[in-house]
């Protein structure tokens, strides 16, 4: 009887591990949860852990126990939250928190609102100039959001505001000056924001408008509806999950930004709740509430993701409506021809300001001497050997013209080296999840890998960044902690194994949605005639999804590039061009950290732009899916 | 020669059973056509002898070879079958030319140059695809796509050919043609063909047997006709045949061995059956199959025309009997108008009795008014 059990065992295995998608789904189910549930669970812990001596101090102090450094403590929650004294924790957590969820709430609103409305112009009525307009459209979306932050200053910025860094652009030409509110803060970072992710609500909602069946719409055309109430009755609940999505993604990555506050943060007039526990983390040597906070915002974003699941699961049977009839009547702006002109105008007035104008502005705050003073231009800060600032030659760091300038290049080598092994890993990867999570659709460890392979896109990519920042105080892993290596290359190696999981949300959408719509057949054909696994995923799927497969590389690589929130604890100021930026920003090089965004902006577009005239990927098919 | 045999197959997802202890042997080079509405398990039983799905339990045998049993943990991959599969939505790969899909399948068995050439070459022909070998699928019509996938099946010499509904995406005009090829086919070829099917018609007319099946088991597995005339349980009289056989709820009566008296809708008949026959439950149903129904002016039953559905070779007469709706085919086009007065008799020894309860035939016999 045992022996027939035995047997009965193995050959249920050998059945299993016949089937190769079984075995990618075995080894992301232990590979995911080594590397996104252990750290998470490890971050829980240090929350309730004495990270320092002077935390011991302090913990001692209040709370008149004798902890040491290592310690289990329940005193770094209330210790944050609830410290009255000198209303410490106002000022150090629920006030950026505050602000943070406002900010974020306003961001939704900007994006839902602009990328929407877009969304249904483009799809829906008949705008002239639509090809220029979305493809415009997407490129504050492919630009880091800090880079905008940096062209609201460069445009915005006046004499009047003491915190500012000389004339802006629209002082320079008009000689307005905006109010400080407009220029640093919350509204500013919002409006930003708002900016960045508004694309990303284009792409949504538009995927979903176009892959709509029209005649849902036509049937209530023929009923004689209005077209007000077919929009509001029909069109919207049907791109309400959508719309929910995008609200909630939106959110979750507004709330935790930490570039786009840091930049337009003049005399700390605004502090966000990521540069409250950035400050907890590095600074004060407060380490522990730092991680406090960070299990918070990674609470709000689980929060986040169980809600946006609740929405898509109970209205799931909307989206996936993809119909015969292609066209739908287009909706006519205004009754006069040239209306419609006048829409289209400003809208690309509007689009192209926010897409081509911050180039421009990057390239004219590179060549000034004196930022608004157009006397001063000068090539130097391009060309010139000479060093400028003795206190960055000091730190053995090169201060010269881009072009001799071997701290930048060194770093941009790192970013690309960086975004390519971190494109490979994350956009294979992402493959091989959509592959084994197409073929076990209602297998329960097919849930859980392409939950957990999600769970990364919700963690604020500070708590992230801490995550392992704290890993790399650990026993065994020091090696790549870059502080105490001095090697630039422990910095490579932790943001390599830290940015292949952040970003393997994006890979793995788009892996499972390309996979998805390959009928199973088209793999049993092949199948049939003995062709390998290998071979099936390289001469039979990967040709025919292609495009969306490659989009899978494309949007992790640039995101990589341009990703500085994630990297800003666990690299030096000089491993990755981002550091790099951010480093001369803070020693006021304002010509440098300009140019700098310049090469990168650029170096993104023009990889955005190669990859789609070679292989027609684009990052909008990746995301849209 | 492959012979298929399948002993106490059975596959469950979770607590559904999909397909329920089916055991059945399909010769060599027969046509089997499996048979039954759809989600019986019809396709998970093809998918199953073909590889690609793995039963929970049982054991399939192939010529002479065990390709799947459970208790001894054999379960040869479906590459290693030596078998066609041909699939309900043809599975072109997209990306490949009619040339290259054909050809594809043979470099994976790592056959020579040349004669995948010649091999490629040869199907083509025979299917009547050679010009278009160049054409990528999507550039096709819907047959021509059919073709294609026919093609690329044969082309590899299966000895056994699966076939999962290949008929379904066609026109009517279409299929047709394709049924009168796939038979030729199969004489051409000289293999075995395992056929899906939910179409009774294609089944009768391609299958030198059909099999039927229902919620996971085994109706009946015998000739199309056989299984026509001779249906075993009211499942297999009603889903084979169209128009569909009249059933009617009788109640009846032993008088000799083989002679019953029969009462319905108020009429007496004199049941003859073509064997002994012993009635254990009054309660019956009596089948008709609508060719039984013979309309003459002299005809011992009255009833009305309730509609007329002329196709012009034959016509189908829907009677309307005290507020039941009989079907009867008549030869040649006729036209009766609503409600008019129809007579008629039921003739021929094909008349089948099922016991209600046990939902089994139980005698064939024919009938008698009295």
């Amino acid at each position: 009887m045992k022996t027939l059990s035995f047997s009965k065992i193995w050959n249920k295995t050998k059945t299993f591990f016949s089937k190769p998608a079984n075995i990618i789904l075995l080894f992301f189910t232990i590979l995911l949860t080594a590397t996104v549930i252990y750290p998470l669970i490890s971050l829980v812990l240090d929350s309730f852990m004495v990270q320092s001596i002077s935390e011991a101090r302090e913990i001692n102090e209040i709370w008149g126990t004798a902890v040491k450094k290592g310690d289990f403590t329940f005193a770094q929650w209330p210790n944050l939250l609830f410290n009255a004294n000198s209303e410490y924790s106002l000022y150090f957590f629920w006030q950026p928190l505050y602000k943070s969820v406002l900010m974020a709430l306003l961001a939704c609103v900007i994006a839902v609102l602009g990328g929407g409305v877009l969304a249904w112009l483009i799809t829906r009525s008949n705008l002239p100039l639509k090809k220029y307009i979305s493809a415009v459209f997407i490129f504050p979306y492919i630009m880091p959001s800090w880079s905008i932050a940096m062209f609201w200053e460069n445009f915005f910025k006046n004499t009047n505001i003491a915190a500012s860094n000389g004339m802006g652009i629209l002082q320079a030409v008009t000689g307005i000056c905006v109010p400080e509110a407009m220029v640093y803060g919350i509204i500013p970072c919002a409006l930003v924001l708002g900016i960045h992710y508004a694309p990303f609500a284009y792409i949504l909602i538009g995927g979903i408008l176009r892959n709509m069946d029209a005649n849902l719409e036509e049937a209530a055309t023929i009923l004689k509806t209005s077209r007000f109430k077919i929009l509001r009755r029909i069109t919207l609940p049907i791109v309400a999950p959508a719309l929910i999505s995008t609200i909630l993604l939106v959110f979750a990555s507004s709330i935790s930004s930490y570039t786009v506050p840091a930049f337009l943060n003049a005399n700390n007039s605004f502090t966000s709740i990521s540069i409250a526990m950035r400050g907890l983390i590095i600074t004060a040597g407060k380490k522990g509430q730092g991680y406090v906070v960070a299990v918070i915002l990674l609470a709000f974003s689980i929060l986040i993701l169980t809600i946006n699941n609740w929405f898509t699961r109970s209205r799931r049977s909307f989206t996936t409506v993809s119909g015969k009839s292609g066209q739908v009547s287009k909706f006519r702006i205004g009754n006069k021809p040239w209306i419609k002109w006048v829409v289209a105008g400003v809208i690309v007035v509007f689009v192209s300001f926010f897409a081509v104008f911050p180039l421009i502005s990057f390239v004219l705050e590179s060549l000034q001497e004196t930022s608004g003073n157009y006397a001063s231009m000068t090539f130097k800060y391009w060309f010139s050997p000479e060093n400028f600032d003795v206190r960055i030659t000091a730190q053995g760091q090169s201060s010269q013209g881009i072009f001799h300038n071997y701290t930048i290049w060194k770093a941009f080598g790192r970013s690309v080296l960086v975004a390519a092994v971190v494109a490979l890993i994350a956009g294979t990867f992402g493959i091989l999840i959509g592959y084994a999570v197409s073929k076990n659709r209602r297998s329960r460890v097919a849930n859980y890998v392409s939950s957990i392979a999600f769970l990364p896109y919700l963690i604020p990519a500070l708590s992230f960044g801490a995550i392992f920042f704290s890993l790399t105080f650990k026993e065994g892993f020091q090696w790549l902690n870059v502080s105490s290596t001095n090697n630039e290359m422990s910095a490579v190696a932790i943001c390599i194994l830290v940015a292949s999981i952040k970003f393997l949300p994006f890979a793995s959408r788009s892996g499972t949605n390309a996979m998805l719509q390959v009928s199973g057949e088209i793999e049993e054909a092949a199948i049939i005639t003995g062709c390998p696994w290998w071979k099936r995923m390289t001469h039979v799927l990967f040709p025919i999804q292609k495009s969306s497969l490659i989009s899978g590389y494309l949007l992790p690589f640039i995101s990589c590039m341009r990703e500085l929130t994630l990297f800003v604890l666990i690299t030096s100021s000089f491993s990755l061009i981002t550091n790099v930026l951010q480093f001369y920003d803070v020693y006021g090089m304002n010509q440098m950290s300009n140019a700098i965004n310049l090469l990168i902006v650029l170096f993104v577009i023009g990889v955005n732009f190669l990859i789609n005239k070679l292989t027609g990927a684009s990052i909008d098919k990746g995301i849209g899916g | 020669m492959p012979r298929i045999e399948l002993i106490n197959v059975t596959k469950r997802w979770g607590h559904f059973v999909a397909v329920d202890n089916l055991s059945m042997v399909i010769e060599d080079r027969e046509f089997v056509t499996l048979l039954g509405p759809s989600g019986c398990g019809k396709t998970t039983t093809l998918r199953m002898i073909a590889g690609l799905e793995t039963p929970t339990a049982g054991k399939i045998i192939i010529g002479d070879r065990v390709v799947f049993d459970s208790e001894k943990g054999i379960n040869i991959s479906a590459s290693n079958r030596d078998i066609g599969f041909l699939f309900q939505n043809y599975a072109l790969w997209p990306h490949m030319t009619v040339y290259k899909n054909i050809a594809f399948g043979l470099e994976n068995l790592k056959w020579k140059k040349e004669d995948i050439k010649n091999r490629v070459n040869e199907v083509m022909t025979t299917l009547q695809i050679s010009e278009f070998r160049d054409r990528y699928p999507s550039e096709l019509s819907g047959g021509q796509q059919q073709r294609v996938a026919i093609a690329r099946t044969l082309a590899p010499n299966p000895q056994v050919l699966f076939m999962d509904e290949p008929l379904s995406n066609l026109d009517a005009k279409l299929r047709g043609e394709m049924r009168t090829e796939l038979k030729r086919l199969h004489r051409d070829t000289d293999s075995t063909f395992v056929y899906v099917t939910h179409d009774q018609l294609e089944a009768m007319t391609l299958a030198t047997r059909t099999c039927l099946i229902n919620k996971g088991c085994l109706q009946q597995y015998d000739k199309p006709l056989h299984v026509y005339n001779h249906p075993t349980n009211l499942f297999v009289a009603d889903f084979v045949g169209s128009p569909t056989m009249n059933f009617l709820d009788a109640k009846a009566k032993q008088v000799e061995e083989n002679i019953l008296h029969i009462e319905f809708l108020g009429l007496k008949i004199k049941y003859t059956s073509n064997a002994p026959v012993k009635l254990k439950n009054e309660n019956v149903i009596l089948g008709i199959r609508p060719e039984f129904l013979l309309i003459k002016e002299d005809g011992s039953i009255k009833g009305l025309a309730y509609s007329t559905l002329p196709s012009g070779m034959e016509t189908t007469v829907k009677i309307n009997l005290k507020d039941t709706i009989l079907s009867a085919v008549q030869f040649g086009a006729v036209d009766y108008s609503f409600d008019q007065k129809i007579n008629f008799d039921i003739i021929g020894k094909g008349i089948v009795l099922f016991d209600k309860e046990a939902k089994l035939s139980i005698a064939l016999g024919s009938c008698e008014v009295i």
